[in-house]
């Protein structure tokens, strides 16, 4: 801990435990936490470096003055305190341990309904309830009683932690009685400090929480829904956490309320119970046969919407039980099956009255919700073992894509099925977003490609339909590209359907929703990455033509109104023209004039989306590019990049600029990359390359000067935004280790720089004050001696000599100081005690304006 | 019996984010999903596994709506969408949608300059749930579903901020957001129908406020800015893009020009422009005011305002700066914090001269009570705002209005039962024979009670006369009627046991129309009473009685008059 805080605590202590109303945010409560625990977390003991906080606990706890939010504070601090034994030990000492986790004192007192109290006494004791006498404090304080009346506590947050924390307390007596079971030496259990009367005494825990539970789930008229769910969750919580024999044991006192709800008052919450109780008990546990029969009785049960819910759970649960998961299976598939009249299912594998329930059900609107669970849940169907499919997975394509037309009111099945159904979902983007879910999905089965032109054709009609939502287009580009990404065949492809598909593209295109564009755009980059362009295998050239097809739409694009269109459409750019890059292909004269228009981009766009996306257009080619140095058009664009993107208003914009001129750093130098990911890099500064001399490195180091690497790390470097000074400060200590060797003679003016703007000579002025010794080189172009003293600006830019700035600049103290977060004197500890105490001070001054509020808020 | 159920997981008697879960008539809504700007980690935002435990969030949730781009109220949205995962609709006005990206993207911007911080959104990921947002308009019904319908009301406080009346069926509830009464220099006062919502959620900034008249505190501000400027200070004010900036904007401006005062006043570079853009493109969005001018002058082109860039943080003689929070962070304003921090005649809205003033566009007291008056809910939900001040207000609410005020805590679920009147058309004969029967004429105001038929077809509901139903629903008329046998030992002739049936019933009921007809029955009313002998016995009579539904009682009552035996 800190001295500084050390000194300051006695005094936050004071004025917390004085008034705690006046504080400066409603954060800083938990912040303080945070500290206390994270120091803890260190190894460090609260009570030893801090004892005024024993201090502060004893008044809070004795006066009982101060509100919830300082009382639920000190419960938390006494429970973090209280963790270890040491500290356990010195609060009891003080007897204020077994006052402040009592109830009867808080309910007294007026506060107990305050549920930032309830929830601060619970994680107090939850913090606490580390170690066996911890435990048996809980239990002689008989703290189980209210703990088990806080289960259905009104608030969801208190009732939820107090689930946890019941939990918690009979995972710690379970760890403890079997350290107890298995320790078998009885000194060895003295000394971890559980003695067998602790065992004992607190296996009356498990009779409270067993009657606790089998009187809450007893079938009431009166029962109140909401908190029979929550213990519904309670148990759920229990069996998965517990261990054998105690999970057993609780299951029994309960199993005949379960059965009793099972028949009568089913809920999701219930099923829970049955499929954790059911994965986790042994096989050979007597509740096993009982459990798994109820089960069954849940999956059989006649309510259609019911029923659809158990199964859904069942299925995601992944339970080994293949009897089970192909009725579920069936279930699932049922509504599909009567929807759209393809038989996917055996006459009767769901029984009759299932089947007739179930078309009564759809002809309402719940079959909405209903269909919607059935698609969503079609992934856990496909990857069920082929012997439990109730049908092939292609007339499971075949059934969503005659439901997916269905949606779009072209029902031409006759079945009344069919015609009720589609009343209700015509038109309704949830259902169709979850059935093209659906259809991603399925694109992995192992028929799928047969009915490739089936789905083509389909996905075209939305993609054309300007009814379509435009998440719901989104979704179907998703579904298209999934397809045509795992499809090997695209013979089935007609000319008519490649005709279709494209002008449905170039429709959306230009929609009149620019979310509807964008997914166009961003389908056109995905196509890309799926199948390039050129490649032998050229699925993409079967579909859509060729980039005659795409770049002119990306052009188009380029001039968008909306700027995230304008933005998609040129990373979509990149990813169209890599795969030409790679090649080496030589340049198009559209591509050229592609060129010159991201360049106006970058240095007219109002928008930083657009221009973050042309620098990293750059970048994307300068990396694909088997030798860019080759390629004149982008060696004549890199300078210009560089200087206009360092020096851009955005921080990305400037960040990705940065990411460009790593990529000439390392071009340039290519031996100083790492030659594998875990090769130990020195901290030694890499003096002299073997082989290498001077004339060279100088010689690269002036082309990184030419292309504008040196300035725009430069710029970067004096930049106010934290992540690309950082950035800008890692590449030049790179460049710095790279040519040491030409930073041993004193003054080497023999490749220099102009650069921008003031913020440099104030660099430099504070550097040549802080460095007596060997003060940068900073002069004219002309290199003039006699204007050391004084950088020589023109107009606003600056001459430096770049061997004498890296070698004065100290780049490891500055890459130290840009490394701490913005906010690291905001968020130390020290400034929030000070806050505190700020706080407190302005609140009790009575000379402050009371109509001056402090007001956090933003405007 | 139906009720509304309202859950805040954030805004439950505090101020730090908004998140208000709604279930009504079957649906669930979120309302706001808000992120608190006081922590780094999860706890910034919702928790939103108390929705549902292992379902997925777009199974449960019918749609989000949110009421204004501020942080508070829209910060988790891309969290809530794009890594927790939800694909449902999300309902913001227009304006919200189109600024709603440039504020996350500057807190994002923040996030990436401090440290340690986790689990926050990328730039894609603001667009792809940008891309699942509906915009509303004022005024406009929008069709969730068959069911739930929501419409946006005009809420002050910043551009597009929205008020918004959710209906299901007959019941509904209104959610303010943050919203004022009292129109400013840029924005009009919210305003609403009197749709009497079964609920009406406000927040409580300012629950127990009554604000000074705004003059003062702008004066005071005013006077602040104008004294730091007279020394040749320096003044930083830390505001959003946009929003309140462009009310001090004005204010400034036309200060500057009534003062005629030379000191520049900048706004960061980019944003300006920006914020101008947004407000020419919503115009419709602003008051009256500026709507008018509109034509000849526009209001957010600043003549003393102007772009600013980093070197003039430099310049000597008085300034005055607008710094965004992305700015004030870690850009352009820390570096013009730093430079000026050492000059006491330096103001800054932090610690050479710190000033916290507050212009934030919050209902006070009056005005949420004079919402109320609007709206005349049946009851009222306070949110965003401390419990104490909450308690206050709840109090005068519910002594005003009579009218039960809840305030619950996050997580804890306030419970609304309702009472839906359920319309149903009458048909034109049953209401004239209503009439022909001489009652009152029909008034909206004075409810009475109509015998009809209730016919539940195609989705509404009507009262008709039963014969009218009859042919309606093409059904036949059937008559009910209920026998029932009853033995006597009377020593007679049946015809004399049956006269003596018609006296004995005479003398008892003294008011009902009792006929002994020639074809030997007796007749109280509609009951038929006939006498047969039992073949075995002579004395033992079995005497039928039979009735319509109508006259149960009487029917029933006879028999049991009967049973007793006839008088000898």
């Amino acid at each position: 801990m800190d001295i500084q805080c050390v000194s300051v605590l006695p005094r936050v202590c004071e004025v917390l435990a004085a008034s705690g109303s006046s504080l400066p945010d409603d954060t800083s409560l938990e912040k303080l936490l945070d500290w206390f625990t994270a120091t803890t977390n260190t190894g460090v003991s609260l009570l030893e470096s801090a004892p005024c906080l024993l201090d502060f606990i004893s008044n809070v706890a004795f006066s009982s003055t101060s509100g919830p939010g300082i009382l639920s504070f000190t419960l938390k601090l006494t429970g973090l305190i209280a963790a270890s034994e040491d500290g356990f030990k010195a609060l009891e000492e003080c007897s204020v341990l077994k006052l402040i986790f009592d109830p009867h004192h808080w309910k007294e007192a007026g506060l107990w309904e305050d549920p930032c109290l309830r929830i601060g006494w619970i994680q107090g004791l939850r913090k606490m309830l580390q170690h066996s006498k911890a435990l048996r404090l809980f239990v002689q304080a008989d703290l189980i009683e209210p703990l088990l009346q806080l289960q259905t506590d009104s608030s969801l947050f208190v009732s939820s932690a107090a689930n946890q924390l019941l939990a918690h307390v009979l995972l710690l007596y379970q760890s403890l009685s079997s350290a107890g079971c298995n320790g078998a030496n009885k000194r060895d259990l003295e000394h971890s400090g559980v003695s067998e009367q602790t065992i004992i005494s607190c296996s009356g825990i498990i009779t409270n929480v067993s009657e606790y539970l089998k009187k809450s789930l007893v079938l009431k008229e009166s029962s109140h829904p909401p908190q029979s769910q929550q213990i519904l969750k309670l148990l759920t919580l229990l069996l998965v956490q517990l261990r054998p024999p105690l999970q057993e044991q609780l299951l029994l006192t309960v199993i005949d309320s379960l059965e009793e709800l099972v028949t009568k008052r089913w809920s999701l919450p219930l099923m829970d119970v049955i499929l954790a109780a059911n994965s986790s008990l042994q096989d050979d546990c007597v509740s096993k046969q009982q459990i798994v029969r109820l089960l069954s009785i849940m999956l059989y049960m006649k309510k259609p919407a019911d029923v659809i819910q158990v199964a859904a759970a069942f299925l995601r649960s992944r339970q080994h039980d293949p009897t089970h998961a192909a009725y579920a299976a069936g279930v699932l598939l049922l509504p599909l099956d009567i929807a759209t009249g393809i038989s996917l299912l055996k006459t009767n594998s769901t029984g009759v009255d299932l089947r007739i329930l179930m078309t009564e059900q759809l002809k309402s609107k719940s079959c909405i919700s209903m269909i919607c669970v059935c698609l969503t849940n079609i992934p856990q169907i496909t990857v069920m073992a082929p012997d439990c499919l109730p049908c092939p997975q292609r007339l499971i394509v075949a059934a969503v894509l005659t439901f997916l037309r269905l949606c779009r009111g072209d029902s031409s099945s006759s079945s009344t099925a069919c015609v009720e159904v589609s009343r209700f979902v015509t038109g309704s983007s949830k259902v169709q977003k979850c059935a093209m879910e659906a259809l991603s999905e399925l694109s992995k089965s192992p028929e799928a490609e047969a009915l490739l032109a089936d789905v083509f054709k389909l996905l075209t009609e939305y993609l054309n339909s300007p009814d379509s939502d435009p998440t719901v287009l989104q979704k179907s580009y998703k579904a298209l590209i999934n397809w045509i990404g795992v499809c090997r065949d695209f013979s089935s492809i007609t000319d008519q359907l490649r005709e279709g598909l494209m002008q449905a593209v170039r429709k959306r295109a230009c929609d009149i929703r620019w979310e509807a564009r964008d997914s166009t755009v961003e389908f056109l980059g995905h196509l890309a990455e799926v199948c390039p362009i050129g490649e032998e295998r050229e699925p993409l050239k079967t579909l859509l033509g060729s980039c005659s097809f795409t770049i002119p739409l990306l052009k188009e694009a380029l001039q968008d109104p909306e700027s995230y269109v304008r933005a998609s459409s040129i990373a979509t750019l990149a990813q169209t023209l890599t795969f030409s890059w790679q090649q080496g292909a030589a340049l198009t004269q559209e591509q050229e004039e592609i060129v010159t228009q991201l360049q106006e981009i970058l240095s007219q766009d109002s928008e930083g989306f657009a221009r973050r996306a042309v620098v990293k257009f750059f970048t994307a080619w300068f990396s694909s590019c088997p030798s860019p140095t080759s390629c004149s058009l982008l060696m004549q664009s890199v300078p210009s990049v560089l200087s206009q993107g360092v020096a851009d208003l955005d921080w990305e914009v400037k960040l990705h600029t940065l990411e460009l001129a790593e990529l000439l750093l390392d071009k340039t130098f290519p031996e100083r990359l790492p030659l594998h990911p875990y090769a130990v890099i020195s901290n030694q500064p890499h003096t002299c390359h073997a082989g290498e001399n001077e004339s060279d490195l100088l010689c690269s180091l002036n082309s990184l000067v030419d292309q504008g690497v040196v300035p725009a790390l430069l710029c970067g470097l004096v930049d106010c935004d934290r992540p690309v000074a950082l950035k800008a400060c890692q590449l030049l200590i790179k460049l710095r280790d790279t040519v040491s060797s030409l930073l041993v003679n004193a003054a080497d003016p023999r490749v220099s720089c102009m650069l921008p703007g003031q913020s440099w000579v104030q660099e430099m002025r504070g550097n040549k004050d802080a460095h007596t010794q060997g003060a940068p080189h900073v002069g004219s172009e002309s290199r003039d001696e006699a204007a050391e003293e004084t950088p020589c600006t023109d107009g606003d830019a600056v001459c430096v000599s770049v061997c004498e700035v890296l070698r004065t600049l100290d780049l490891d103290k500055k890459l130290s100081v840009l490394m701490q977060s913005s906010d690291h004197i905001y968020n130390s500890p020290l400034s929030l005690l000070q806050d505190i105490l700020t706080a407190s001070t302005a609140a009790s001054n009575p000379n402050s304006d009371p109509g001056q509020e402090v007001i956090v808020d933003c405007y | 019996m139906p009720e509304i159920k309202v859950t805040p997981l954030g805004a439950g008697q505090d101020v730090g984010r908004s998140c208000i879960l709604v279930s009504i008539g079957g649906k669930n809504i979120m309302l706001d999903c808000g992120m608190h700007m006081g922590y780094n980690d999860d706890r910034r935002f919702p928790d939103f596994s108390y929705i549902t435990q292992n379902g997925r969030l777009t199974d449960f949730l019918d749609c989000v709506i949110i009421s204004h781009f501020h942080l508070d109220h829209c910060g988790a949205l891309p969290y809530m969408s794009e890594m927790v995962g939800y694909d449902g609709p999300i309902y913001m006005t227009h304006p919200t949608k189109a600024i709603c990206p440039i504020l996350l993207e500057d807190f994002r911007k923040i996030t990436v300059d401090k440290k340690g911080e986790t689990n926050f959104f990328t730039s894609q990921m603001i667009k792809d749930c940008m891309k699942k947002v509906i915009p509303l308009n004022l005024h406009q019904t929008v069709q969730v579903d068959d069911e739930l319908e929501i419409k946006a009301y005009y809420a002050g406080h910043v551009l597009g901020a929205a008020m918004v009346h959710i209906k299901v069926g007959s019941e509904s509830v209104v959610y303010t957001g943050d919203y004022n009464m009292t129109p400013d220099r840029h924005l009009g006062a919210a305003w609403i129908d009197k749709c009497r919502p079964d609920i009406l959620i406000s927040e409580s900034t300012y629950a127990t406020t009554i604000r000074d008249s705004k003059r003062c505190r702008e004066r005071d501000f005013l006077k602040k800015v104008h004294e730091s400027i007279e020394r040749g200070g320096k003044v930083l004010i830390p505001v959003f893009a946009l929003g309140r900036a462009q009310e001090l904007c004005i204010l400034l401006e036309t200060f500057w020009e009534r003062m005629n005062l030379k000191a520049p006043i900048y706004f960061s570079t980019g944003l300006t422009e920006k914020a101008n853009h947004y407000y020419k493109l919503f115009i419709t969005w602003t008051n009256q005011k500026i709507r008018k001018t509109f034509v000849q002058r526009n209001m957010f082109e600043f003549k003393h305002i102007k772009a600013f860039d980093r070197s003039y943080a430099d310049n000597p003689g008085p300034m005055v700066v607008f710094a965004t929070p992305g700015m004030l962070h870690a850009g352009q304003s820390l570096q013009i914090f730093k430079k000026w921090a050492g000059n006491e005649k330096n103001m800054l809205d932090v610690k050479m001269q710190v000033e916290y003033m507050s212009f934030s566009a919050h209902a006070d007291a009056k005005g949420i009570m004079q919402l109320i008056r609007m709206a005349e809910p049946r009851n009222m939900l306070l949110v965003h705002g401390e419990a104490a001040k909450m308690e206050f207000l709840k109090g005068k609410i519910e002594q005003e209005f009579s009218i039960d005020c809840y305030m619950p805590a996050n997580g804890e679920t306030t419970s609304v039962i309702t009472n839906p009147s359920v319309p149903v058309d009458m048909s034109l004969n049953l209401l004239k024979r209503e009439m022909a029967l001489g009652g009152p004429l029909p008034d909206p105001k004075k409810p009475r009670a109509m015998h009809g038929t209730l016919i539940m077809k195609e989705n509404s509901l009507k009262l008709v006369s039963s014969e009218q139903a009859l042919k309606e629903l093409g059904l036949n008329e059937h008559q009910l009627r209920f026998t029932c046998r009853v033995q006597l030992q009377d020593p007679h002739s049946d015809s004399d046991t049956l006269h003596r049936i018609y006296t004995h019933l005479k003398s008892l009921l003294k008011d009902y129309t009792i006929q002994h007809l020639p074809d030997g029955t007796v007749m109280v009313e509609s009951i038929v009473i006939k006498v047969s002998s039992s073949a075995e016995d002579a004395n033992s009579k079995v005497l039928l009685l039979s009735w319509s539904y109508q006259d149960e009682d009487l029917g029933s009552y006879l028999s049991s008059l009967l049973k007793k035996g006839l008088p000898t």
